[in-house]
């Protein structure tokens, strides 16, 4: 694998692309390569929407307002204000920051389609701003924008000007590539995957999003800065929303999850557009179509068509080497000292959750110590599932304390609580479906918090040092749970015992002190369901304490060493396995009717 | 005081259009999850056809409507047929092959039309009534009320009638609904259909109110989509009264603000959404953990 | 996953080394292309029209295009100019000023040696740099005094400006009628700021302040509270600065809310598209200051009419009528000057004293021709030559 011949393709490339990149202003005219200089704004654009949409899930329709801000701050700061341009462009770039933590405001509360309609109309206002203001020259523009001065390097030649874009375009590519390849990044892509158990995992969903918003701000107000240096004139009209849907469709058309495909589609629509100038009509339904086409029949755009016929082609010769997977490696058990020293690991005293009057728990008190196998059943709609919301803080009580080792934790949010060691998988497998197998591990292999974001910017060596231990302990950890085989595997196409199994692992990778597991059993064979038990004991062994929800008794009896039954949202038994069994009330609990389904979890906005 | 009553009543008869557009996006949303961006070009073509059989063939006004109905249930079919490989999978995905979509539409009226589009003369002639020193434009009562009978018939169609039942089904959980043997699929093109109706109804009426034009699609869109919004996406009394509130904001913002009115707007909406992210009555949507 | 390592430490070396190539080469020897003025040669003349062809305000660039055609065809049924055919293409900038900055490099890389249009201020004035480096003359036809600010020696006006118009219109309103109350609403666009700002200047050139000056958007759709406000202050008549499409909307809502008064508004309120949006009943004793009222004004307007009526089938109109005469400065300029180009193609504009349908053309050193209108009423749908 480390000599494969990429690692010799990768390089020559580079230098290829840089020599082209150099070499192309000598074949092209005047005209020619102000087409090419604005589609190299463009291509800026296009990566902080891919950022923000295609990584982070975040629909950004206020891109174009982005860019707009810092071309007009650019122009009122330069001419209205007198500062220097790079003064200006500076000022302009932390403007236009500022502006996207604004417009990120709403995304904490709303998600999809709401967030779409609230950035669009913020664009919207943005414009009519633009359109009015004595300051931003209303509709007329701002125009005489000076030509921005480089050591006696003459940019209002388009030529030379080329060159100072390529360069920032080639080190915000670079930068763009090293977030979304890197840990923020992966916890970009498994939040836009899977808000709830990205929070699970330790990814503090708040601060992604706005970091999203950020990060999309930023390209958009340095290709901001760079349209007004080069163009010299700024009016409303070029911020319409008629270019924000172009801009979706270069962003579409390259492929959103890919940056390299969102600059593909952004200097290839540019460039078409130019060809079609004198057939905008034709141009606009062309666009269209294409858009539509690819939304339907390419939905992972240009970039990801050649993976979609890799993947093809492989089905059609059905793979040479089928993966296997391995048996699971136990860990290495840890000693005795720890047990029953100090606080229990989950005390959850007098705790009651209520739905809209619906009381789904009332008074619920748990106590779990440390080195614990505890099952918790009961019948549907007991209130188990909600039990493990509330103490893994998707939910926040209505009544009651919960503490984690000795420490209060109630209406803790759930990265919190990860990061604090405990740790859960879901009853509906939640795994990051567009994350490979090994990616899901490694954004629970990720312990650091999500504020020390700011080491991208002031020391990025820190980062990619981090990377590569993760990258080692990632692969251990594949390798206990026998999973090696699948590391580069999307879990979707992989069989639900395996799905199970790299669930629990995603949940190990974060070396929690406690383990919630909601049916782990649901769905497995036999075989696996022994299995299952191997690696639950394995891993209590190893000093966690497990909790677990199941319906599967045969299992619950021979794993667990006390269980608690649940009926109508209360505890009704606690014992041993076996003295559980006997209690009248769990008789009657599991003879009466169990036919009440289980309770919705309702939405959570973060 | 006359201003303000007289702004207000500007603000509700562009409201009831409003509502309508809101209405056409609600009722998309409830059953498919959807939201329609095409839908304002939708309305659009309605506008464009209405006014065509209305001027150019001499049908009578209502009859063009129809005939304009008719013309977009189809061209709601046809964007539901074609995306509907999508349905249910992936919404960021769909929401842009409907703005793929109106792409198309507006190219279309364009290469058909032409770009600058055309003033349609008011079907109703009458002069406006004059209450207490206050003027009612008569064809704005006519705009309301068939606003009013829409909204009637839509919530009467959705509640008693069979097919109605079923897209309720649909609209709260469809795995559920085609496990009871509802066809999922025909209930979102009918769904579609007829949110597409309720477009070109829209499209219809606002044309001899304003002036129809390949761009007019778009403020009405953005805003008549807030509106469904503010009602609680979904929700089909919300969609009307979450219209009339759009279109008053809009006329007094426009009185106080002046230039500055479509700023104000949007801040506002998206302050009372901040607030209230399900809007004035909408219920918070469930998915299980 | 060793891919995703990046480049291994030979790899990043010899980037480094070529990028070092690549600055030290740049350093060298800049690309670019000679300069090279176009003019010699026997081929066609190249003029460039350059206006919205498609979206909103594409009407008014069809319009221009026809207008500049025709005179340019006529030329050339004469046998061009010095013997040389004249070549006239259209490129559309979408009313996009960012389009507008891309087309102006291109007809410069392309060798145009001038340029007519375009109907949008806002645009022309995004191209005027480009094209005073390049010394391309442009004879634009906005009316925004925006563009006459530019003072650039290369950019010329087929028309008055806003502030013709609308002086012209103030002197008729109050010197000629003695209207005291008169009340404003105009659109925050380019051109309903412009026509805003010269007519409020107008005004208090003559010692008047409006009744009410009330603002709107380019897409506001109702306007009862603006138009109650004027209705309460019972103006003796309202100005409007706004496009002919929303002209209409408003006069339409006015007239329903029961404002009498009479409109008095530029170029726009006297189209046909602002007479059918409103209502022929409604837009009764409009009041327009437009230098071209109708085809009919005099022997030249007829004879162009027909001439436009023949070519295209349809009525002519102001904005072809003034790319007509725009394309006939140019084309007389060229002539006189034996189809020089840059300045002193400029400067031969500037010399041209040409009859023209707008009137007659005299440049002065901002550019700008034309400085009077005519006043009209419309009568019957018909804009008719004001009486006194």
């Amino acid at each position: 694998m480390s000599l494969s011949p990429r690692r010799f393709i990768r390089p020559a490339g580079l230098v290829a692309l840089v020599v082209v990149a150099w070499a192309l202003p000598y074949g092209l005219g005047g005209y020619a390569i102000h087409v090419v200089d604005i589609a190299l704004v463009f291509a800026l654009l296009a990566i902080g929407m891919g950022l923000a949409m295609g990584i982070a899930g975040q629909i950004n329709l206020a891109q174009i307002a982005f860019f707009g801000v810092a071309a007009y701050a650019t122009a009122i700061l330069t001419t209205r204000s007198g500062l220097g341009f790079w003064t200006a462009a500076v000022l302009a770039v932390l403007a236009t920051g500022l502006i996207g933590l604004l417009v990120a405001i709403p995304a904490l509360r709303m998600q999809s389609h709401y967030l779409g309609i609230v950035t669009l109309g913020l664009a919207l206002g943005f414009i009519n701003w633009t359109t009015n203001a004595e300051l931003a020259g209303g509709a007329d523009g701002i125009s005489a924008i000076p030509v921005p001065p480089l050591f006696g390097v003459d940019l209002s030649s388009e030529y030379l000007y080329y060159y100072l874009e390529v360069v920032v375009f080639a080190v915000a590519l670079a930068f763009g590539l090293f977030v979304a390849r890197t840990s923020l990044g992966r916890r970009m892509r498994a939040m836009r995957d899977d808000p709830l158990a990205a929070g699970a995992v330790g990814a503090q969903i708040p601060l992604l999003r706005m970091t999203a918003f950020l990060l999309a701000s930023v390209y958009g107000g340095v290709a901001g800065v760079l349209y007004a240096g080069l163009v010299r004139f700024v009016a409303p009209d070029t911020f319409n929303i008629a270019n924000m849907f172009l801009l979706l469709a270069m962003v579409v058309i390259g492929g959103r999850q890919s940056l390299v495909g969102c600059v593909i589609g952004a200097a290839g629509l540019s460039l078409v557009r130019e060809q079609l100038v004198d057939h905008a009509t034709y141009a606009q339904l062309g666009f269209g179509v294409v858009v539509v086409g690819m939304v339907v029949f390419a939905p992972t755009g240009l970039a990801g068509i050649p993976a979609r016929l890799r993947g093809v082609l492989e089905r059609r010769r059905g793979s040479a080497v089928r993966a296997t997977l391995r048996p699971f490696q136990p860990y290495e058990p840890a000693g005795e000292t720890e047990r029953d020293d100090g606080p229990p690991i989950l005390e959850v005293r007098e705790v009651g959750k209520r739905f809209r009057g619906l009381k789904a728990l009332d008074g619920v008190s748990l106590t779990v110590c440390h080195g614990e196998i505890r099952g918790i059943v009961g019948p549907n709609g007991s209130g188990k599932t909600t039990l493990f919301n509330v103490v893994s803080g998707f939910y926040r009580a209505s009544a009651g304390q919960i503490a984690l080792a000795g420490r209060p934790v109630s209406g803790a949010r759930p990265y919190r609580l990860s990061l604090l060691g405990l740790a859960r998988t879901f009853q509906n497998l939640r795994l990051f479906d567009d994350l490979t197998v090994k990616d899901n591990v490694l954004v629970a292999l990720d312990r650091t918090p999500t504020r020390a974001i700011w080491r991208y910017v002031l020391w990025p060596v820190a980062i990619w040092r981090r990377e590569r231990r993760l990258d080692h302990r990632a692969d251990e950890l594949l390798a206990r749970f026998g999973l090696t085989e699948f590391a580069a595997t999307r879990p979707s196409s992989l069989p639900y015992g395996i799905q199970r199994r790299i669930e629990i692992a995603r949940a190990m990778a974060g070396s929690p002190r406690l383990l919630l597991l909601d049916e782990p059993a649901a769905g497995l064979n036999g075989e696996e369901v022994r299995q299952l038990a191997e690696i639950v004991r394995s891993i209590r062994d190893s000093g966690v304490t497990v909790v677990l929800i199941e319906h599967n008794m045969g299992l619950v009896m021979s794993l667990c060493e006390r269980v608690t039954v649940l009926a109508g949202g209360s505890i009704i038994a606690e014992g041993t396995p076996a003295e559980v069994v006997g209690h009248p009330k769990v008789i009657e609990a599991y003879l009466g009717d169990s036919a009440m389904a289980d309770l919705p979890l309702p939405e959570v906005t973060q | 005081m006359q201003v303000f009553l007289q702004t207000l009543i500007g603000g509700l008869s562009l409201g009831a259009v409003y509502a309508l557009v809101a209405m056409g996006f609600s009722l998309v949303y409830r059953t498919m999850g959807l939201v329609n961006f095409a839908h304002a070009d939708v309305l659009m073509i309605g506008a464009y056809t209405a006014s065509t059989f209305y001027t150019s063939t001499r049908l009578p006004f209502a009859v063009a409507m129809v005939s304009a109905i008719a013309v977009t249930g189809l061209i709601g079919l046809v964007i539901e047929r074609v995306l509907r490989p999508l349905e249910n999978k992936d919404v960021t995905l769909m929401l842009i092959g409907t703005i793929g979509f109106g792409m198309v539409l507006q190219a279309v009226a364009i290469l058909i039309w032409g770009a600058t589009g055309r003033a349609v003369p008011s079907p109703v002639k009458a002069a406006p009534l004059q209450v207490l020193g206050l003027r009612i434009r008569t064809y704005d009562l006519v705009v309301v009320a068939v606003a009013a009978v829409a909204v009637v018939l839509l919530v009467a169609f959705l509640q008693r009638t069979k097919r109605g039942a079923a897209m309720q089904a649909v609209a709260m959980d469809h795995e559920a609904a085609t496990a009871v043997g509802i066809h999922v699929g025909r209930s979102n093109a009918i769904a579609f259909a007829i949110g597409a109706g309720l477009a070109a109804l829209a499209g219809g009426l606002v044309g001899p109110m304003l002036y129809v034009s390949p761009t007019m699609g778009g403020t009405l869109g953005i805003k008549g989509f807030a509106a469904a919004m503010l009602g609680g996406c979904g929700n089909i009394p919300g969609a009307v009264v979450g219209g009339l509130a759009i279109g008053v904001l809009d006329s007094y913002a426009a009185g106080h603000f002046q230039g500055y009115s479509e700023l104000v707007v949007f801040l506002v909406f998206t302050a009372i959404i901040m607030i209230r992210p399900t809007g004035l009555f909408g219920e918070t949507t469930v998915s299980r953990a | 996953m060793s891919h995703r390592v990046g480049p291994t430490r030979i790899g990043s070396r010899a980037f480094a080394a070529v990028a070092m190539a690549a600055v030290l080469a740049g350093g060298c020897a800049a690309p670019g292309e000679s300069k090279d003025s176009g003019s010699s040669g026997s081929g066609p003349i190249k003029i460039a029209v350059i206006d919205a062809q498609s979206g909103q305000l594409s009407s008014l660039g069809k319009w221009e295009y026809k207008g500049a055609k025709l005179a340019v065809d006529e030329w050339n049924k004469a046998g061009g100019v010095n013997g040389r055919k004249i070549r006239l293409d259209v490129f559309d900038d979408q009313g996009d000023p960012t389009v507008g900055t891309t087309l102006a490099r291109k007809i410069d890389s392309q060798k145009y040696i001038a340029m007519l249009g375009t109907a949008e201020s806002a645009v022309t004035i995004a191209m005027a740099p480009t094209l005073r480096q390049a010394e391309i003359p442009n004879i634009a036809s906005g009316q925004s005094p925006g563009m006459v600010a530019l003072k650039s020696p290369f950019l010329f006006l087929n028309g008055p400006t806003s502030t013709t118009y609308d002086d012209t219109l103030a002197k008729y309103l109050i010197d000629g009628k003695k209207l005291k109350k008169i009340a404003m609403i105009s659109n925050n666009g380019a051109y309903g700021k412009g026509e805003h700002d010269a007519f409020l200047k107008a005004l208090s050139g003559r010692g008047i302040t409006p009744a009410a000056d009330e603002v709107v958007t380019t897409d506001q759709k109702d306007f009862s509270a603006q138009l109650t406000k004027i209705r309460q202050k019972q103006p003796q008549a309202v100005f409007i600065g706004s496009e002919e499409v929303e002209s209409g909307l408003i006069v339409k809502q006015a007239r329903d809310l029961g404002i009498t008064a009479p409109f008095a508004g530029a170029a726009p309120q006297g189209t046909p598209v602002f007479r059918d949006t409103a209502g022929v009943a409604n837009v009764e004793g409009t009041i327009v200051s437009s230098p071209y009222l109708s085809n009919d004004t005099s022997d030249a307007t007829k004879k162009f009419a027909a001439a436009y009526k023949a070519a295209y089938g349809e009525e002519a109109e102001l904005h072809g009528a003034k790319a007509y005469d725009g394309a006939q400065i140019l084309l007389t300029a060229l002539k006189n000057s034996g189809v020089a180009t840059g300045r002193k193609l400029a400067d031969a504009i500037r010399a041209v004293r040409y009859q023209g349908l707008m009137g007659d053309f005299a440049f002065d050193q901002t550019g700008v021709g034309i400085s009077a209108t005519s006043i009209g009423v419309i009568k019957k749908g018909n804009l008719v030559k004001a009486e006194g």
